[in-house]
């Protein structure tokens, strides 16, 4: 009867994730462009994930993405939590406006900044404009590009992170604080020696998670860059689509690359996994 | 609106709220917090004021923040000559479907895991959280090609099975169940009624809570899901609202303004659900550390 019950669902796992990975696995050893024939290529495309210029562009823009991304998200999602923990007025109000945009479908997120940042008829720049500064080309120039899909990255997912960390300041014991508060400590203080160490635990699965977010992000960089200018923010997840959707297509090349994300999601999991067992036994 | 102005504003609404004078740092912390409100609400409510602009208030320089005249024909015509309505429905199709799927075949499994023992139970509960760490993203090629081998590919089912198996859903449920007293199922056993009755008319209602946690992530999770429905959905008739979006607005099938207003029709569902279930929203990500 047990076996009934668990059945679907591992039906469902066995037929569309552990299938497909075992298939991932040993498609990265071929190459295909049409999915029903395979040649074997031997190591050859981790040879030219490793090599290749493209890969490597592809590589130091999820790098950059991904570093700037977790510390921004990590310190400013600390620091709103504290404040609004802290908030005496309207503080529900403004926790559920930090919380909004994880609400907001990530396509049109994308199109909200599209619009937002556009060079010419975009409020961003206008108010710049207004203020003596120039008109930046946001989402036309490389550089700006990366700057606008990491600031919009953070604005996404920053009230997620800093409802978890305020339930993790939530569970800080009170009484510590007013002890110290008795003594005559600042609050600075207090946050420095007494709140940021025990939040500490909370703190690094926030990292941990945002650096798994940050390697998994695709969809609204898809509506806000399409992954331009010139390819200056495509990341990982885009590259392993393209490499199925778009011509050349190189379902070999693409496993290979998904593969080695997985590599790095799984350090990372297991990395939270450990984490969380010694927050426990704490 | 400047910082002093800002500042003022701040200063007011807090003394209103407390009977002691605001100190310094709640003067701060209020302005901080208006600032980031006013980052976060500002290009939304741009955005929305957008789609009531017609093509010519749209292109003009510099940008007028109100609407010439007020364009509600975007969304009149997003309906009567774009396929709007057909991309909602699917939305709305796919979404429940999939989260009443979700329950069942989640719920199911819970049980099993928190009131049976059998051989290979922890081993199976194992694999089944580790299904976390094989996000969609590093099999994506592959499970294309097997979905494609079945034949799932433009197909409602093609969008709803593969995905419809959540690990964090059987785990939330089965810690709920794991409080459901052991005595109870076997009083009903002794009874003479049957493992799946009770399952159904026992257990399952006292979930509600848990129940209504995973339902609203899945609500959630699918009507703003895209990467799934674009690898599946390739033809225009079973394009979700993300995927009609994201690919019409790319194409330039699509004029900008009427993007626009559809695009804002599709997350008023979720703003509804939002302003209603905040506090379990809220509540089960902070306790599950999942989106």
């Amino acid at each position: 009867m047990p076996y009934l019950f668990v059945a679907p669902n591992m039906f469902i796992f066995i037929t569309f994730i552990i299938w497909p990975a075992i298939r991932g696995f040993q498609i990265s050893f071929f190459d295909s462009i049409d999915g029903r024939t395979f040649t074997p290529v031997g190591a050859g495309n981790y040879r030219t994930i490793f090599a290749d210029p493209t890969v490597a562009s592809v590589a130091k823009n999820t790098a950059t993405y991904v570093i700037f991304y977790v510390l921004i998200s990590t310190f400013l999602a600390t620091a709103l939590a504290l404040v609004v923990n802290e908030q005496k007025f309207a503080k529900g109000f403004f926790r559920a406006i930090i919380f909004l945009p994880v609400m907001l479908s990530p396509i049109v997120v994308g199109l909200i900044w599209n619009d937002v940042l556009d060079r010419k008829v975009g409020p961003l720049n206008s108010l710049l404009q207004a203020l003596g500064g120039g008109s930046p080309g946001w989402l036309v120039e490389p550089k700006l590009g990366m700057i606008a899909v990491i600031f919009v990255g953070v604005w996404v997912h920053i009230g997620f992170y800093s409802i978890i960390l305020l339930a993790g300041l939530q569970g800080i014991d009170r009484s510590l604080l007013e002890a110290a508060s008795m003594d005559g400590a600042t609050r600075a203080q207090i946050i420095r020696t007494i709140i940021l160490p025990l939040l500490k635990p909370t703190t690094l699965v926030i990292i941990i998670l945002s650096t798994i977010h940050g390697f998994q992000s695709f969809d609204f960089i898809y509506t806000l860059t399409g992954g331009g200018p010139l390819g200056a923010t495509t990341l990982i997840v885009q590259y392993i689509y393209d490499s199925a959707f778009q011509t050349p297509i190189q379902y070999g090349l693409g496993s290979a690359a998904g593969v080695v994300l997985f590599m790095i999601i799984f350090a990372f999991t297991a990395l939270n996994f450990l984490v969380g067992k010694k927050r426990e036994a704490i | 609106m400047s910082k002093f102005q800002e500042r003022a504003t701040a200063n007011k609404w807090s003394s209103m709220s407390g009977k002691k004078p605001p100190s310094m740092g709640d003067i701060f912390r209020t302005t901080f917090l208006i600032v980031i409100s006013l980052i976060i609400l500002a290009p939304v409510l741009w955005f929305v004021l957008s789609s009531f602009k017609d093509v010519t208030d749209l292109s003009s320089r510099p940008p007028k923040i109100l609407p010439t005249h007020w364009a509600f024909s975007n969304y009149t015509e997003a309906f009567k000559m774009y396929n709007y309505k057909r991309y909602f429905t699917n939305s709305v199709f796919v979404t429940s479907v999939a989260t009443v799927l979700t329950l069942t075949i989640n719920s199911m499994a819970a049980y099993a895991f928190a009131k049976y023992n059998f051989r290979g139970r922890d081993g199976l509960f194992v694999l089944t959280l580790a299904m976390i760490m094989i996000p969609l993203q590093v099999i994506l090629i592959p499970i294309y090609l097997v979905v494609a081998n079945l034949g799932l590919v433009n197909t409602y089912w093609g969008m709803i099975i593969p995905a419809a198996a959540t690990p964090t859903g059987v785990f939330i449920l089965r810690q709920y169940m794991l409080t459901i007293p052991d005595e109870l199922i076997e009083a009903a056993r002794i009874d003479g009624a049957g493992e799946f009755r009770i399952f159904a008319r026992i257990v399952l209602p006292l979930c509600r809570p848990a129940l209504a946690v995973v339902a609203i992530f899945s609500i959630l999770w699918r009507w703003n899901d895209f990467l799934w429905p674009l690898l599946i959905a390739q033809k225009e008739e079973l394009y979700t609202l993300p995927v009609a979006l994201a690919l019409l607005n790319g194409q330039l099938v699509v004029p900008y303004n009427i993007v626009l207003a559809m695009s804002v029709m599709s997350i008023i569902p979720v703003l509804f659900m939002f302003v209603f279930m905040q506090r379990q929203i809220i509540q089960g990500i902070a306790q599950t550390g999942i989106k």
